[in-house]
This record gives structure tokens, sequence and C-alpha cells, in this order.
């Protein structure tokens, strides 16, 4: 089952109008773009706080939750019933707060606070789940394992999640929808829309073409992906299966063999395509798994790259991000 | 002596004396005004909180008319309780002119205005977030009004304070509907009236003395209660 929604917030009518999202039920869509892109509004509206709306039972997580005077857990509690209420209480536990639902809620940290809302909005009766940015205040240390749990509560489930964090999108999507300024730029399945986006806006705003899956272990100070016979390093703190994302322009290419590079990502690889974009080019290139770079056309002519030719190829493990997968 | 220190002594004698006929009074006024308080805030206070949470067919009339009645002077009510009551008059086989009964009736009109329109002032001045979370979390109306109360607290402390300060004070239209008469309907505003027009200041004094008295005192209460009790709610 899948919607293709309409949404237009009335208002002054040029504010938000969205044409043709699609919603696949039973899946998780990330709805991602840059700040002030539309995606608190197109989730308002969904949630019908703009008006009707076409999705039905809908439980939403505000961006920033309200707290009403009273415990946490009183207000984890509030509209639920008593199966839902046990049901919430068990997800804070998991969550790692189930020891401060006693506590004053308005006395709770930001990410505390976050996670006794997440806990009430996944409790929450509803066929469509709606997240705006679920892991916004939470610190960095804590998002892998909460991002992980949430992966697995949210499997199965009809859910909306809106992010401008390239993380969430690699951990909870299934569909990915890119907007900007209103519009949709592209959406479809994550692997695809990540791996090769149709446009450079939307490259721009993911930040992001390559994406790849594997098996992550930490090492040292980085952790190391690897797929295949190819092994990528970056950022992380992942220990099983993983997915490494970098962005197109943080790859840089070379004649093979012309000095060794400072990156800890050094590869050879063999040009498959060269597509104009605009400004820029992009070179897809296998060096044992598909990766995508972005390099000016004059780059091209001095290193003389066409389909066929090897090339060296370097990424900054600095640049490359490793997440659970 | 001079005049202000005779009224003085008068009122110092009749407050030491506190016979009979003031406690009466004081006992009538705060039966009265304490009634008629309840009850205004009973149905002032929902009525005020939907208003607050809901737009409906006639909420527009309806918070209209709270703020007409806000400001309505007491004479008025009094005189169409008055007319009401009236042996002649549609509710007069009731006999409750000039009872304590349609004293009560006429100040819980005074009130439930002053009730609804300062807490619905309190609701609609709640953070934005906290109504949006009400609707995020899709809660009934009793729900929503039960937090939206606690969430105002002390807005809607202020409305008890303020009906009460309504009634209390209030002389057009205990006098009218309860006609003053000694023993069954006069109250302290009454006596202070009646007292004055006789050029007897001393018991008027005393008794403006001991109005005073009980509006501070029942204020200091329900700030006490509206700080402790409501949070707790």
């Amino acid at each position: 089952m899948k919607l293709t929604v309409t949404v237009t917030v009335p208002d002054d009518g040029s504010r938000l109008a969205v044409e043709g999202l699609e919603l696949p039920g039973e899946q998780t869509t990330v709805v991602f773009g840059p700040n002030g892109s539309g995606k608190t509004t197109l989730l308002r509206s969904l949630a019908g706080f703009e008006g009707p709306t076409e999705l039905q039972d809908v439980a939403y997580l505000q961006q920033r939750p309200y707290f009403f005077r009273g415990t946490a857990g009183y207000n984890l509690g509030i509209g639920l019933n008593a199966e839902a209420a046990a049901w919430g209480r068990q997800m804070a536990e998991e969550m790692g707060v189930g020891g401060l639902l006693d506590r004053e809620a308005r006395s709770l940290s930001g990410g505390e606070r976050q996670r006794v809302a997440l806990a009430r909005a996944l409790a929450a009766p509803g066929k469509w789940i709606l997240l705006d940015e679920p892991l916004a205040a939470i610190d960095r240390a804590d998002r892998g394992h909460l991002l992980g749990h949430l992966a697995g509560v949210l499997d199965g489930r009809s859910v909306v999640v809106v992010t401008h964090d390239v993380e969430v999108v690699a951990t909870l999507a299934d569909h990915l929808v890119v907007i900007d300024r209103g519009q949709i730029l592209e959406q479809g399945d994550v692997a695809t829309v990540i791996g090769s986006p149709s446009g450079v806006r939307s490259a721009q705003v993911l930040g992001v073409a390559n994406l790849i899956d594997g098996l992550a272990r930490e090492a040292g100070d980085i952790c190391i992906l690897e797929h295949g016979d190819v092994s990528i390093a970056g950022i992380g703190a992942v220990n099983g299966p993983g997915r490494a994302l970098f962005g197109a322009e943080t790859v840089t290419l070379r004649v093979p063999g012309a000095g060794i590079s400072s990156a800890r990502n050094d590869w050879l690889g063999t040009v498959e395509t060269i597509l104009h974009r605009g400004q820029l080019v992009e070179v897809a290139i296998d060096i044992g798994v598909r990766i995508v770079a972005l390099v000016t056309p004059g780059a091209l002519v001095d290193l003389s790259i066409e389909p066929g030719s090897e090339v060296g190829v370097s990424v900054k493990a600095t640049a490359v991000r490793i997440v659970a997968a | 002596m001079d005049f202000l220190g005779q009224v003085f002594n008068d009122a110092l004698d009749a407050f030491l004396d506190f016979g009979p006929e003031l406690r009466g009074v004081i006992l009538l006024t705060l039966l009265v005004s304490g009634i008629s308080t309840v009850l205004g805030v009973v149905i002032g206070i929902p009525l005020g909180t939907v208003l607050g949470l809901e737009r409906f067919p006639g909420s527009g009339l309806l918070t209209t008319a709270v703020n007409v009645g806000m400001g309505v002077p007491p004479v008025l009510v009094g005189l169409l309780f008055l007319l009401l009551f009236w042996n002649a008059g549609p509710l007069g086989s009731l006999g409750l002119v000039f009872t304590p009964a349609a004293m009560v009736m006429a100040q819980v009109a005074l009130a439930i205005p002053v009730a609804a329109g300062v807490t619905r002032g309190a609701i609609q001045g709640l953070a934005p977030e906290a109504l949006e979370q009400m609707r995020a979390l899709k809660l009934d109306l009793p729900t929503r009004s039960r937090l939206a109360i606690v969430e105002a607290g002390s807005g809607v402390g202020a409305a008890v304070v303020a009906s009460f300060g309504r009634v209390i004070s209030e002389v057009g239209a205990v006098l009218i509907v309860g006609g003053n008469i000694l023993g069954e309907t006069r109250v302290l505003t009454t006596l202070i009236v009646q007292e004055s027009r006789q050029a007897r200041f001393g018991l008027a004094v005393a008794a403006g003395v001991v109005l005073l008295l009980i509006s501070l005192a029942v204020n200091l209460m329900l700030a006490r209660m509206t700080r402790v009790r409501l949070v707790t709610l």
C-alpha cells in the first residue's frame, strides 16, 4: 500500500505546496532537507495541524515536545490506555530514561525529555507515526545506540520522519524524499536516491552521493568498513553491519601512481561514466564498489579522464561517516 | 473632639461590642458571597476553559456575552432578578423575593461572567506549544480542559479571586433583590449604605473594616491554594 499525497498549506498559498509525495505503508519514509526547506510545515500538515490531512489516525512527535506540569511518567501516560501506557514505560526503559519517570518532567534535560516524548509518541495509538527531528536534542555519544533501537521499533510500521541529519537517513530510511524550499527534489528507495542523486541540487542538499554497505569494526580511533575487497576508513562506532557515507565532493582524483596521498582511503579504480551536471562533472568509478566523485571540468582535462581510464581515488577518513545499518 | 476622631471612636465601640446585629450581618455576608463564588466558579471556570480551547457554533456570541457580563452594572442584574421573583412575576410563585436565596442567584449571575472571562484569558495565554501538544496527543475535551486548568494554575486562581471580589464588594444587586431586611437579608455592604444614609458612621466604618479583613483573608487563602494545590492536582 502506498499513499500519494498532495500537501498545500493554505494561509497565503505560497508557503508550501508539495505535490505527489509518496508515502509507502509499513515502511519508514525520511523527508530530508536543509533548515527552512519546509520539512516541519510538511509534517505538521500531514498531522492535520494546517487543515484536513489525507493521513488517517496519526501519532505526531513535535520538534519541541511540550511537557505538562507533573512527572515524566504522568506526561508519558496522558491520553493513553493502561496497555499503551505500560508499553510506553517499557519504551522509556529501553531508551534509558525508565528511572527518571518519577521526576518532574520539566526538571529533565533536553535529551532526557526528548526520549520520554519519543516513548510517548511510539506508544500512542496511531497507524502513522510522524516524527519531527526525533534525535535533535540527543548527545552525539548516545545517538548510535538510540537510532539502532528506534530502527528496530519502527520496523514494519508506517512512519514519516523529517530530519536534516544524514545519519538518521542512513539508519532509518526505507524510502527517501529530498525536499528544498517546499519542493520535492526527488524521492525513492533510499539506496537509489543517495547513491545517485538525479540532480545537482539534491546531491548538494544530501551532501552524500556515496553509500556503501558492509561489515564494520572499530579500530582505534577510527572505524573500518569492509565491502568485499574494499576497506573504507571513517568516523563511527559500529561493530557489525554498517554503512559508510561520504559526499561526492569529498572524493579527490589523481593520475595513478602520482605521489602518495595522506588520505586514509586511497584506492585505484576504473572510470565508468562521466556526467556533466551544471558547472561540475560527476565521475563514477569502480574501485571494487561503485563510488561517485564530483570534480571540475578542468580537472577532467588535466587528468585526461575518460570512461575506462585508470584513476587514483582518495577520501579523508574524517569525511566518511560509518553508521549502523 | 473633632468629627473624624468621633467616627473612629464609634467604630471602635461598635467593633469591640461586636453585637448580634453585626455578627449576623457578617455571617450572612460570608454565606451569600461564599456560596455565590463557589457556584459562580463551578460554572464559570469550565465555561471559560471551553471558550478558551474550542471554537464552535455560538462560541463567539457566548464570548461576547461573557465580556459584556463582566462589566454589567450589578443594579441591573438585581432589577432583573427582582422582576423575575416579584410576586406577580414569572417566578413569583417560588416566593424568593427578598430572601438570601434570591441574593445568591443574582450574585451567581454576576460571578459567572467574571470567572469565565478571566479563565478564558488565562487559557488563551497558555504557550501555543501546550495547546498544540494537546492536539498532538489527540486528547478529548474533558482531558484537555483539566490539563489546561492545571497549566494555567495561577490564572485560574485569579478567576476565583476576581469572582469573589465581584460578589463581596457588590451592593446594588443584593440591595434590590434582598431588600436589606435586618436579620434576614442585610449584608455588610448594604449595612454600610443603610448606616451612612442615617449618618451613623461608626457602625458603617466598622462594617467596612470587617469587609476589608474578609477580603484580605480570602485572598491570602486562595493565593495559598492556587500555589500549592493546583500544582499537584
